[in-house]
């Protein structure tokens, strides 16, 4: 299979805007459906279409790819305690994430697409840093989001969920 | 935002797809897929292009992802979304997977009825390769229902809810399998039979097949993990249920035509055969269970026939097959117990036999001529355990049982129970004099001692023996006798050679006080006392350790003169002489010639005494007697021997007549019987001690229990003994069968 193929070699991918980008195949197959596909296809010297993510959006997502090529791949779906509980984002991929609103949630689509389960979680994570600390009325700020609760049911969740409160 | 997954241009679209279906439509989805599913299935050969199978893909991400863009609720499925958390899609198209891998697989088993036996099996694992290869495929494609909805149900709980990949095992199983499974088998145990008639057959089907079971192991608790049940009830129960048909038949039809020995050989091939086996194709899980298998039909069914031809063997002294044959019953639980109660009567035999030809020599049979024929049957059949039966402990202890028995009860030891050891006592003794040079025998000793019932009488004769050893110096080495010492101590105990080494002590202390005296001597005595001194050597022995009967010393002894030493001056000769026979020996320091009167009056022994020892010295012709051939009697009269020739310097005249030589063995035996009544007694006191009260016939069992390390005391002596301690007031009678201890 392709498997044995060096790291330096390099993969086409067209985005659904039509634009051909060249990447190696470490960083591409930081995706797993890319992983998968390169194994299951084999390598044919054909452009991977990649139908539901644009340019832009592809660009954002294989500079992370880049920075992050030699990380180790995930440990399977188990997901370890440490990346589920905490918040910490490591310096470079919080700079990585300032972008506004609207790129955040095409990388995040984009990560879940295209399988990059630690690019997913940093976007994630990024949001959640978001919503940190905010009242109800600010996060609806924030996220631009009309209240269709009526005020009794408001209440009711306000109530259901005083534990959380401090 | 999630409005960003524009739908398929056309020009994009691979020639043979159709275009990208609407995500929310799950019926129209599922036609798009099928498309790609079926070439997956029965098509890969060709290959896939990126194109269609990140179509395959997007469609399923898009129809998974849908519900956003629908709105909460829009769909038809918003009735399952509560506002608990997002409602996950892609239940339609597991469904509709399952379907169509239901419809695949009825139409592969239709097809697999055309076929049987090898072809059968090609189909098989032919169909199987070209499923789960697809099977993998379509669980990359689905990975984004896996990652979410899948998983999603697999979390909350669900049965029967599976990754696609182990999806396809399961449709494997209950649609393929289960139809084919036996007919599969069949097939198998059909070409596994054909190889066990010699024919060369493909193992990798075999294998192949195996694997397949194998893989069909799902833990119904956990879908990421196998187990073997599969492959256990379907293959290996009825792999073993042939292979026992299998040799049961061969073994019954090879016996028919064959001796049992062409059929252990035969066995033996065949077992390592079938270890091969598993090795070529098999599971090394059915290892155990395969060779129990083999090991009930082959030998444990045809045990007894091996057992019957075992005396045969052993009759023939067949080393090759009988190690054959341990090989084959030890495989089989306690297949060798039989043999070992057959190997014990036949060395007891042996033992008897070989004890019968020597016996035929009575009362002179000479030690060595005894422990010889005792010892080569020990040999010869340690020999055969170490070399047929691997010198398996239990075959040892068989033999140790045999030559104890023989050892103890045979021909020779018919006259009293303690003739074998006194033999062997005896033949120590010869080992160990200084005029034997055959010190490698020793070790067989040892053997032949741990096998010794009687001990105490083999202890006593030895004890004699060597304290004659070393008080007449006769003993060829120390190191001989120490590590004589320390072979008994290894086999009998410290108590057994406490006594013995006793006697080793004794002999270094009369040494050091010996040279002590002569130092004493040349210090404080003048140069004329030295010439008169009597030039001797003394040894200073405790009592209690040595088993010498002190003689009763003569009432006098006679000053020893110039004379004697004179004489012994002109005559370079020492003597080794008894007390008795030096008091004799002195009276000629005084005179040449001494009359038997004189002896009587001047040394006050007893006739017995005087009479043997002047027999030695008249037969040693130290002494003349006059007149010639004379009777010791009144009125004979002794003269020095001045012309008394021996080849040796020192001469050793401290021999036992024969009739003192008889007188031992028999005190010897007396003072044994006397021995062993005080153990029985002092063994008895000591269980009462701690008892207070006990029942006659407990005590007698304990008795001999704490005895047996010494001798197999009888019943009757116990019970002697219990009534002397009765008469003694030890004891008392109580009611009923009890007996009281009293302090």
């Amino acid at each position: 299979m392709a498997s044995s193929t060096p790291a330096t070699q390099m993969i086409t991918l067209t985005t659904n805007d039509g634009v051909d980008m060249t990447i190696e195949r470490q960083v591409a197959e930081r995706s797993i459906l890319i992983k998968n596909l390169l194994e299951d296809v084999g390598e044919t010297g054909e452009a991977i279409p990649i139908p539901n993510v644009s340019e832009p959006v592809m660009r954002k997502v294989i500079e992370w790819c880049e920075q992050h090529k030699k990380d180790p791949p995930a440990s399977n779906d188990d997901d370890s305690d440490s990346r589920k509980k905490s918040t910490d984002i490591d310096e470079w991929d919080q700079k990585f994430m300032q972008v506004d609103q609207e790129m955040l949630f095409e990388i995040i689509l984009a990560a879940n697409y295209l399988d990059i389960k630690a690019l997913l979680d940093v976007g994630c994570k990024t949001v959640a840093n978001m919503i940190k600390g905010k009242s109800p009325e600010e996060i609806r700020k924030t996220f631009n989001i009309q209240n269709d609760f009526t005020p009794e049911e408001e209440d009711q969740i306000r109530r259901e969920n005083e534990w959380a409160e401090e | 935002m999630a409005g960003n997954a524009q739908p398929y241009t056309a020009s994009r679209t691979p020639v043979n797809m159709p275009p990208m279906p609407a995500k929310d439509d799950a019926e129209a989805t599922w036609n798009f897929l099928q498309l790609g599913v079926q070439k997956i299935m029965t098509d890969l050969k060709e290959g896939m292009d990126m194109k269609t199978y990140m179509g395959l893909y997007t469609a399923i991400h898009n129809f998974c992802t849908a519900q956003k863009a629908v709105g909460g609720g829009a769909g038809g499925f918003g009735a399952a979304n509560n506002r608990g958390g997002a409602h996950l899609l892609g239940e339609e198209l597991y469904n509709k997977l399952i379907d169509y891998l239901k419809s695949h697989l009825a139409g592969v088993r239709d097809q697999s009825k055309q076929h049987v036996d090898e072809a059968l099996l090609t189909f098989y694992i032919k169909e199987w390769k070209r499923y789960t290869t697809a099977g993998m495929y379509n669980n990359h494609l689905f990975r984004y229902l896996n990652r979410h909805w899948v998983k999603r149900e697999m979390d909350e709980g669900k049965k029967n809810i599976y990754d696609i990949y182990t999806l396809h095992l399961v449709r494997w199983k209950e649609d393929m399998f289960g139809a084919t499974h036996k007919s599969v088998m069949d097939s198998v145990l059909r070409l596994v039979e054909k190889q066990r008639n010699g024919e060369t057959i493909e193992h990798s089907q075999v294998k192949a097949i195996v694997d397949s079971f194998v893989s069909l192991g799902l833990d119904e608790g956990d879908s990421t993990r196998s187990t073997l049940d599969v492959y256990r009830q379907y293959f290996e129960t009825p792999f073993l249920a042939a292979t026992k048909k299998y040799y049961q038949e061969e073994s019954r039809s090879f016996n028919a035509e064959n001796s049992v020995v062409e059929y252990m050989k035969k066995a033996e091939a065949r077992l390592d055969e079938e270890k091969e086996r598993v090795f070529l194709y098999l599971l090394a899980e059915i290892t155990n269970p395969l060779m129990k298998t083999c090991e009930e039909a082959l030998i444990k069914d045809h045990s007894n026939m091996l057992r019957d031809e075992f005396q045969v063997l052993l009759d023939n002294e067949r080393q090759e097959d009988l190690g054959r044959m341990y090989k084959l019953l030890a495989r089989i639980p306690d297949g060798l117990d039989p043999l070992r109660t057959r190997f014990e009567a036949h060395v007891r035999k042996a033992g008897l036999a070989a004890v019968e030809k020597v016996a035929a020599e009575g009362d002179n049979l000479e030690p060595k001529v005894y422990v010889e024929a005792l010892l080569d049957v020990h040999t010869q059949y340690q020999d055969l355990v170490n070399k047929a039966f691997n010198g398996e402990s239990e075959f040892v202890r068989s033999l140790d049982n045999a030559c104890r028995e023989f050892v103890n009860r045979n021909k020779v030891c018919k006259s009293g129970s303690t003739r074998s050891p006194e033999l062997l006592a005896k033949y120590t003794d010869t080992l160990l004099k200084k005029s034997s040079t055959k010190m490698t025998e020793e070790d067989n000793m040892e053997k032949q001692l741990s096998q010794i019932l009687y001990k105490d009488v083999f202890q006593k004769f030895y004890s004699r023996n060597l304290a004659k050893r070393l008080v007449q110096t006769t003993s060829a080495s120390d190191d001989a006798e120490t590590s004589m010492i320390s072979k008994l101590k290894e086999a009998c105990g410290f108590e057994y050679t406490n006594k013995l080494q006793r006697m080793f002590q004794d002999m270094q202390i009369s040494k050091d006080l010996n040279t002590a005296f002569k130092d004493w001597q040349s210090e404080n005595l003048d140069a004329a006392d030295q010439k008169n001194a009597v030039d001797a050597t003394y040894n200073i022995l405790g009592t209690g350790f040595w088993p010498l009967n002190p003689r009763l010393p003569p009432s006098r002894l006679p000053t020893p003169s110039a004379n004697y030493i004179k004489s012994q001056g002109k005559m370079p000769y020492t003597f080794q002489v008894s007390t008795f026979q030096m008091a004799i020996l002195l009276l000629f320091n005084d005179a040449e010639t001494v009359t038997y009167e004189e002896m009587e009056e001047a040394t006050k022994l007893n006739k017995e005494n005087l009479d043997a020892s002047l027999g030695v010295f008249l037969k040693a012709k130290v002494l003349n007697v006059s007149p010639a051939g004379a009777k010791p009697e009144k009125g004979t009269s002794y003269t020095l021997n001045y012309d008394f020739k021996n080849k040796k310097v020192k001469v050793n005249l401290n021999i036992a007549v024969k009739s003192e030589q008889k007188q031992e063995v028999e005190d010897t035996h007396k003072t044994i019987e006397e021995d062993r009544k005080l153990l029985m007694q002092s063994a008895i006191v000591r269980i009462m001690k701690s008892r207070k009260k006990m029942k006659h016939q407990q005590l007698v069992g304990e008795t001999i229990a704490q005895i047996k390390s010494r001798f197999s005391p009888k019943i009757p002596d116990i019970k002697k003994c219990i009534d002397i301690l009765l008469e003694k007031e030890y004891l008392e009678r109580l009611e009923g069968d009890e007996l009281g201890y009293l302090a």
